[in-house]
C-alpha cells in the first residue's frame, strides 16, 4: 500500500510541495498590510505568485476585478492538481472544487433575483473553466432567465437540479433565497463527506481531519449563526446542520441550538484550541457580546483548520492531505488578501487589519 | 500550380468616416487578407478604436442573447448568408432583440409552467397513491382538532435528520414509499405541537401536500380529479407547443437574419479595432495576391475616392509572414486539405499538391490491387465528388481522391488479376502478388526509391527558388544528398548481381564525395551562403557531431527506403485477407449455397471498408513521413480573405485568465 501511495502521489507531491513554496511569506504578508494604498498594494503583488493573474491594464484593476483576477491563482492550482491526483483521491479534490461552482450558483441566484445582467454578475463569480458541471453559458442563461424558477429550469441536467428543484417549492413560499441556498450548501456537504467515506487507508485519515474537521467547523458556526442571527428554532438549527462529522457530534449541534454556551461546546471538542478569548482593549471591563464572541470562535476555529493544514506537511507526504492542505490553505490566503484588497480600496488603517485575517503567519 | 500566387502587401489610408464602408467593401472584395497591427500610438487611448472596442463587447452580448431566443424557440443557426448582411449598430439590433425576447418570453414562459404543473401534478398522484384506500376526506386530516397530520414528500436524505430533530416531541414519522431520492411520508403529532412541527417539517425539506381547490376529497376522489387536471394540461402543453412553432415558423428568418447580421457587425468591429487610428484616419495593411490587385482598387475606388492605396513590394524579411495562396484546380482540392493538414506551404515553397494528387493514388492502388474494390472505391468517390449523398456533402473534394485511389486500384487489379478477391477468374496481366512475394517487396522498394529521389529533387527546386545554393548541394536532402543516395543504390545492386552500367570504382567515388559533402554539410553550407563563423561551436565539437550525423542520414535513408517494403506486403496481405474470407465462406457452405454468397458480400464490404481504410491510413503516412519529410517544412501562413460571415469560433473572447 505504501510502495503504490509513493508511486502515485510522487509526482503530485513533488508539485504541491513547490506551489506551498509559493504561498506567501510573513515578510510579504507584513508588506501587503503596510502598503500606503491599494495602487501599492498591486505593485506588492506584482511580485508573487499571484503576478501572472495580474497582467492587466491597472485601470482595469478596481478591488472587485483584483479579487477576481487573484481568484484564477486558485483555479489554476485546483485544475492543476486535480490532473495530477490520483483516482479515487481525486474525486475528494474534484467534490473540494465544486464548492466554488455551489458558491458561484448562489451568487447567480443572487443576480436573479435582483436582475442582474451577466455583466455585473461575472466578476462576483469564481473563474471555473475546467471539471465543471455548470459553465458560463448556463449561467448566463440562467441569468437571462428572469425569474429564479425559471433560471433552476436551466441547471436540468446537472447535479444540482434535483435538490434545487425540491426546494423550490420553499423558495416559491417564502419568496426567499435561504432555502435554495441551504439545500445547496447541505447537498455539497453531503457530498464532500461521501467523498471520503469512498477513500481508504492514509487518504481517508488524512482527509477525514481535514476536510472532516472543516465540515465540523462549519456545522458548528451555522448552529451558532442560526441560534444567534436567524433565531431558528431547535429542530430547525438540526435540520439545517449535517448529522455528519469528524469530532462534532449531534450532541453538541442539539446543545448549542438549545442556548448552551458557545465556548464551552468549542472547548469540549477542541480542549487545545486557543483564541477564544477576547484581548480587545474592553476585554477587562465586560464579557464580549454574543456576536463579538462569534466572531473570535470562528477566527479561532480557521487558524485551527490553518495550524492542521501546514501540520500535513510533515511527516508521511504520499497521501491526499498534502493536496487537500495547499488548497484549503490557498482558499485562507486569498480570504485574507481579498480583505486586504478590500481593506486598502477603503483606506482602512493598516493597525485594524490583521484583528479581520484569518490566518496568523505576519 | 507549383508555388502559391504572388503577393502584394497593401497599405491603406481610410478617411475616419469611410471606415466602415471601405471595411465592408475589402470583404465583400473576398481577396484581402488583413494584418492586424499594435497601435502606433502606444500608451495612448484611441477614441476610435475603443468605441469599436465598445461595438464588439456590446455585440458579442447580443449575439448571445439572440442565440438564447433562437434556442428557446428551437431556431438554429442556419447556413452563414450567401452575401455578407448589412452592418447593424448595436443599440439598433437591441431593440430588435428586446422586441423578439417580449414575444417569445410569454409561450415559452406558459410552456415551462405547463411542465412544472404536470409534473406537480403527477406527483401528487403518486404521494397519494400509498394512500388511494383511505375513505377520508384529505380536508378533514388538515383540520383535525387533536391530531397533527402533514402528508408529504422529503428528500430521503433528511429524514432521519428530522427524525432526530423531533426526538423529544411526541410525534411519529412513517415512510410511505420511496421514489428516487424523494420519499412519500405522513407526519402524526399533537395538534398544540403544530408550530413546532410544522418549522421542523419545513426545515427539513417535507413539501407537504398542499392539493388545490380542484383536488379535494377521498383520496381516491383527489387521484382521479388530479388525472383529469393531467389530461388537461397535456392538451396545454400541446397547445404551448403549436403556438411556439407558429412563432418559430414566423420568426425563423428574421432571427437568423439577424443573428449574422450582429455576427458581421462584430465581425467589422473587431476587424477596424486591428487598424492603426490617427486623428482622423486607420491605417490598414495587409496581402492581396498580385492579380487581384486591379479589382482591389476598383473596389474601392466604387467606394470612396479618398481611400489611398499604397502598394508594396514583399520585402526579404516580410517572407516569412507572407499568407500563401495556393492555386490549385478543383479537382486537386482534396489533395490540397491532405497537405495543409500535415502543414501549409510556405509563401517561397513548392506546393506539395500535385506530387501528393500523383503519388498518393499510385501507393493507394499499389497495396488495393483489386477491381471489384477499386470500382467501388471509384463509384464512392464519384458519388461524393459529385455530392450526390447530401449528407456527405462537404467531403465533395476527398470524393476525388478516393475516386482516383480507386481507379488506380481497379488498374493494379487488373495487373494483379485479382476481381472481389477471387483470384482465379482473370488471367493476372502482370503477377500475382501472393504467388510472387519477392517480386512484389522488390517493386515496392524500387517504386520507394523513385519516390525519394523526387522529394530529394523537390527539396533541391524549392532551395533553387528561394536561392539557398548551401542547402540546393549540400543538404542530406539535395545534390550531395542525391548523389550519396544513388551511389549506395548502385553499389548495392552490383552487390547483388545487377548489370550496372557504371563501374564499381566510380560509384566509390560518388558516394565517397556524396559523403563527404554530407559530412561536412552545415560548413560548406555557410562557405556558400557566406554565412559566418563557418564552425558555430568550435572545429572539434563539430567533427565529432559531423561524423554522427553522416551516420544518421545512411540509417535514415536506408529506413526511408525499407519503409516502402509495406506497400508489396498491404499488397500481399489484401490478397490473403480476400483468400480468408473465401475459407469462411466456404465454411458456412458451398458455392451454391446463399450463406456462401452472404459471407463473401459482407467478408467483401468489410475488406473494402477495414483494410482500406488502414491502407489509406498506411498512405498517408507513407506520404508524411516518408516523402514530405523530404521536402516540406509547412510553416507558412494560410491565406485567409477578410470576411465579415465569420465562420463559427472564429470570433469571441476566451477566457483564460479573464484577461
Amino acid at each position: 500500500m505504501i510502495r503504490t501511495n509513493v508511486t502515485a502521489y510522487a509526482q503530485v507531491n513533488a508539485t504541491t510541495r513547490a506551489l506551498y513554496a509559493n504561498l506567501l511569506t510573513p515578510d510579504v504578508w507584513h508588506a501587503l498590510i503596510q502598503a500606503a494604498n491599494f495602487d501599492a498594494l498591486l505593485t506588492l503583488l506584482d511580485k508573487t505568485a499571484y503576478s501572472p493573474f495580474l497582467k492587466l491594464d491597472r485601470q482595469l484593476l478596481t478591488p472587485r476585478r483584483t479579487v477576481y483576477q487573484l481568484r484564477w491563482h486558485l483555479t489554476h492550482d485546483y485544475e492543476k492538481l486535480i490532473r495530477l491526483t490520483p483516482e479515487p483521491a481525486c474525486q475528494l479534490i474534484l467534490q473540494l472544487w465544486r464548492l466554488y461552482e455551489v458558491d458561484n450558483l448562489k451568487a447567480t441566484l443572487r443576480g436573479v433575483e435582483t436582475g442582474a445582467s451577466w455583466d455585473e454578475v461575472r466578476r462576483l463569480l469564481s473563474p471555473m473553466v475546467r471539471y465543471i458541471t455548470v459553465n458560463n453559458e448556463t449561467i448566463q442563461r440562467m441569468l437571462a432567465s428572469g425569474s429564479v424558477v425559471r433560471a433552476i429550469e436551466r441547471l436540468r441536467h446537472t447535479p444540482y437540479y434535483e435538490t434545487l428543484i425540491h426546494a423550490l417549492t420553499r423558495y416559491e413560499m417564502e419568496k426567499n433565497l435561504f432555502p435554495l441556498e441551504v439545500a445547496l450548501d447541505l447537498d455539497y456537504r453531503r457530498g464532500l463527506w461521501e467523498a471520503i467515506q469512498s477513500l481508504k487507508g492514509t487518504d481517508r485519515d488524512q482527509a477525514l481531519r481535514l476536510v472532516g474537521t472543516s465540515i465540523d467547523v462549519d456545522n458548528l458556526l451555522w448552529a451558532m449563526r442560526y441560534r444567534l442571527y436567524h433565531h431558528l428554532s431547535v429542530q430547525e438549527i438540526i435540520n439545517y446542520t449535517m448529522p455528519f462529522g469528524y469530532q462534532v457530534r449531534d450532541e453538541h449541534i442539539r446543545a448549542l441550538a438549545e442556548g448552551a454556551d458557545m465556548v464551552t461546546i468549542v472547548k469540549r471538542i477542541y480542549p487545545h484550541i486557543e483564541g477564544l478569548d477576547d484581548t480587545g482593549p474592553q476585554s477587562r471591563e465586560e464579557p464580549p457580546s454574543p456576536q463579538r464572541q462569534l466572531a473570535l470562535i470562528e477566527r479561532a476555529l480557521h487558524r485551527h483548520i490553518i495550524r492542521l493544514c501546514h501540520k500535513s506537511f510533515l511527516g508521511d507526504p504520499f497521501h491526499v492531505g498534502v493536496q487537500v492542505a495547499y488548497l484549503m490553505l490557498l482558499e485562507y490566503e486569498l480570504r485574507d488578501l481579498t480583505a486586504i484588497v478590500e481593506a486598502k480600496a477603503a483606506q482602512l488603517p493598516s493597525e485594524k487589519l490583521t484583528a479581520i485575517l484569518e490566518s496568523e503567519w505576519w | 500550380m507549383f508555388k502559391p500566387q504572388a503577393m502584394n502587401k497593401v497599405e491603406l489610408i481610410i478617411p475616419e468616416h469611410e471606415v466602415v464602408r471601405t471595411t465592408e467593401a475589402l470583404a465583400a472584395s473576398g481577396i484581402f487578407h488583413h494584418i492586424p497591427t499594435a497601435p502606433l500610438t502606444i500608451g495612448i487611448p484611441s477614441r476610435g478604436i475603443d468605441e469599436w472596442q465598445t461595438w464588439t463587447t456590446e455585440l458579442v452580448a447580443l449575439e448571445r442573447r439572440i442565440l438564447m431566443v433562437m434556442e428557446e424557440l428551437r431556431i438554429d443557426e442556419g447556413p452563414p448568408p450567401a452575401t455578407p448582411p448589412h452592418i447593424i449598430e448595436p443599440r439598433v439590433a437591441e431593440r430588435d432583440i428586446e422586441r423578439l425576447e417580449h414575444e417569445a418570453e410569454a409561450p415559452i414562459r406558459d410552456l415551462e409552467a405547463a411542465r412544472r404543473r404536470l409534473t406537480q401534478l403527477q406527483k401528487y398522484v403518486n404521494q397519494l397513491a400509498p394512500i388511494a384506500d383511505l375513505d377520508v376526506d384529505l380536508g378533514m386530516l388538515r383540520d383535525l382538532r387533536y391530531t397533527f397530520v402533514m402528508l408529504g414528500s422529503i428528500p430521503v436524505t433528511n429524514i432521519e435528520r428530522l427524525e432526530s430533530s423531533l426526538e423529544h416531541i411526541p410525534c411519529v414519522l412513517i415512510t410511505l414509499r420511496h421514489e428516487g431520492h424523494l420519499a412519500t411520508v405522513v407526519l402524526f403529532g399533537l395538534q398544540q405541537d403544530a408550530a413546532v412541527l410544522n418549522r421542523a417539517a419545513r426545515s427539513a425539506y417535507l413539501n407537504p401536500l398542499i392539493l388545490p381547490e380542484d383536488y379535494r376529497g377521498t383520496p381516491s376522489q383527489a387521484i382521479a380529479a388530479l388525472q383529469a387536471g393531467i389530461e388537461r394540461t397535456r392538451e396545454h402543453i400541446a397547445e404551448y407547443e403549436m403556438e411556439i412553432a407558429r412563432l418559430q415558423e414566423m420568426r425563423v428568418r428574421h432571427l437568423r437574419h439577424l443573428l449574422w447580421r450582429v455576427r458581421a457587425s462584430h465581425a467589422l468591429a473587431h476587424t477596424i479595432t486591428g487598424y492603426n487610428h490617427f486623428q482622423h484616419t486607420y491605417l490598414v495593411t495587409g496581402w492581396v495576391p498580385a492579380a487581384s490587385l486591379p479589382t482591389l482598387e476598383q473596389t474601392i475606388g466604387r467606394v470612396s475616392d479618398k481611400v489611398v492605396i499604397e502598394v508594396i513590394k514583399p520585402r526579404e524579411e516580410d517572407i516569412e509572414h507572407i499568407p500563401a495562396l495556393l492555386k490549385n484546380p478543383p479537382i486537386l482540392k482534396g489533395f490540397e486539405g491532405l497537405v495543409t493538414t500535415y502543414g501549409q506551404p510556405g509563401y517561397e515553397e513548392l506546393d506539395p499538391t500535385p506530387i501528393m494528387a500523383l503519388t498518393f493514388p499510385l501507393v493507394f492502388g499499389l497495396m488495393f490491387g483489386d477491381i471489384g474494390h477499386g470500382l467501388v472505391l471509384l463509384l464512392a468517390g464519384l458519388l461524393l465528388a459529385g455530392r450526390k449523398i447530401r449528407a456527405l456533402s462537404g467531403m465533395a473534394g476527398f470524393g476525388v481522391v478516393i475516386a482516383l485511389c480507386g481507379g488506380i486500384a481497379t488498374i493494379f487489379g487488373v495487373l494483379y488479376g485479382s476481381l472481389f478477391g477471387f483470384e482465379d477468374v482473370l488471367t493476372a496481366l502482370w503477377f500475382r502478388p501472393l504467388e510472387d512475394i519477392n517480386k512484389v517487396l522488390l517493386f515496392a522498394v524500387a517504386v520507394g526509391i523513385v519516390l525519394l529521389s523526387a522529394g530529394m529533387l523537390y527539396n533541391m527546386l524549392n532551395a533553387a527558388l528561394s536561392r539557398h545554393w548551401g542547402h540546393f548541394l549540400f543538404n542530406h536532402n539535395g545534390l550531395a544528398g542525391l548523389i550519396f543516395y544513388w551511389s549506395l543504390i548502385g553499389l548495392g545492386a552490383r552487390t547483388f548481381g545487377v548489370a550496372i552500367p557504371i563501374p564499381g570504382t566510380v560509384l566509390v567515388l560518388t558516394a565517397v564525395i556524396g559523403g563527404i559533402g554530407l559530412t561536412f554539410a552545415e560548413f560548406f553550407e555557410r562557405l556558400v551562403e557566406r554565412r559566418r563563423p563557418l564552425f558555430e561551436e568550435g572545429m572539434g565539437t563539430y567533427i565529432a557531431m559531423a561524423f554522427f550525423e553522416l551516420f544518421e542520414t545512411l540509417i535514415g535513408l536506408f529506413s526511408n527506403t525499407l519503409s516502402y517494403v509495406r506497400m508489396g506486403a498491404f499488397a500481399v496481405a489484401h490478397g490473403a485477407l480476400s483468400m480468408v474470407v473465401f475459407i469462411i465462406a466456404e465454411s458456412v457452405g458451398n458455392a451454391s449455397s446463399v450463406g456462401y454468397w452472404i459471407v463473401v458480400i459482407l467478408g467483401n464490404l468489410f475488406v473494402i471498408g477495414f483494410e482500406g481504410m488502414i491502407v489509406g491510413i498506411q498512405t498517408l503516412r507513407l506520404e508524411y513521413y516518408e516523402l514530405f519529410s523530404k521536402f516540406f517544412s509547412g510553416g507558412g501562413t494560410p491565406y485567409r480573405p477578410l470576411s465579415l460571415v465569420p465562420r463559427q469560433g472564429q470570433l469571441g473572447a476566451s477566457e483564460s485568465t479573464g484577461g
